[in-house]
């Protein structure tokens, strides 16, 4: 059994909140932030949090502007973001292979 | 050490299935459109039973203003449902025109545009008369049922269903009326149309508005 990949795994994405997010952007082009709280029923103060970590990472971008006069916040997966999470991915179906019986 | 690592692996792998199914249910979600849609569902439902009532206290008996006559209560069924569509993204600060309503609107498009098809055979000046006008109802019975079923892979799971009912609705007349010797009045279609789009459209969206998690509201 080979520990490597475990170890190897990306410890911003590796948070459950940070995972959550990260997995909700890449199935998407971009989502609002009122989008991912309501589907991730996180607090405004928590989402907040993790999006500054992801975005300190440059795994996400955060646009702002405004539709109808109103304020509008959109969060999508920048290309490093969409590589991180491609080898997180990678690497835990590694995990999996290693220990499935043969 | 070595005793211990061997222990404790068996359950990180275990860990890391968990989180590999955790992951494609969270992007599964991100693709499901989520506005509410009973309000949507109520709307089309008082509108196709209007439409039924009308059309038959009118008397709207040509093909040609048959056709145009549930055309025009289409259009104003989809424009309302657009506006109440609109309404929800302005009130939750979210884009109108956002990747899952961008996908419901593709999938819908195929069989809406074979049914705008079938309606311009009839509903033109130039349209055709020899087609059976009765068979209309029922074909686009079956196209909107495709369209919903189309639909129904981006939103909820009742969807499917609800697209199957018309699928099989708009089956059952079309077997019924082709061996009808003789085709009813077109007056009865408006009832038919009315009660098929009116009245599923209206069960539903009642069945809805008591079990859908009103997201949009809190």
């Amino acid at each position: 059994m080979n520990p490597e990949p475990f170890l190897q795994l990306d410890r911003v994405i590796h948070e459950k909140g940070r995972l959550a997010i990260m997995s909700m952007l890449a199935a998407s082009p971009e989502l609002s932030f009122t989008e991912l709280r309501d589907a991730l029923e996180m607090t405004d103060g928590n989402l907040t949090s993790h999006m500054r970590t992801l975005q300190e990472s440059g795994y996400v971008s955060v646009a702002k502007s405004y539709e109808n006069n109103r304020p509008l916040t959109t969060c999508s997966l920048t290309t490093a973001g969409k590589k991180a999470f491609t080898s997180y991915i990678n690497l835990l179906e590694q995990v999996v292979q290693q220990n499935r019986p043969k | 050490m070595l005793t211990l690592y061997c222990k404790v692996y068996p359950m990180e792998t275990n860990w890391a299935s968990e989180h590999l199914q955790i992951i494609r249910t969270l992007m599964e979600r991100s693709a499901v459109y989520r506005r509410a849609l009973a309000p949507i569902m109520i709307f089309c439902g008082v509108v196709g039973i209007a439409g039924g009532g009308a059309g038959w206290i009118l008397r709207v008996e040509s093909p040609r203003a048959f056709v145009l006559f549930w055309a025009g209560a289409a259009a104003f069924a989809f424009a309302g449902s657009f506006l109440l569509v609109r309404r929800q993204a302005l009130k939750d600060s979210e884009p109108f025109w956002s990747p899952p309503t961008r996908r419901i609107a593709q999938a819908m498009l195929p069989a809406l545009f074979v049914g705008c098809g079938a309606g311009a055979l009839l509903g033109l000046p130039q349209g055709s008369s020899e087609i059976p006008v009765w068979w209309l109802p029922s074909i686009w019975m079956g196209l909107y049922g495709c369209a919903i079923h189309a639909a129904g892979f981006f939103m909820p799971r009742g969807m499917k269903v609800f697209g199957w009912g018309y699928i099989l609705l708009g089956g059952a007349i079309f077997w019924c009326f082709t061996f009808l010797r003789e085709a009813p009045s077109m007056i009865r279609a408006h009832l038919l149309m009315g009660g098929a789009f009116g009245g599923l459209h209206l069960a539903y969206g009642i069945y809805l508005y008591f079990t859908e998690k009103r997201r949009n509201e809190s």
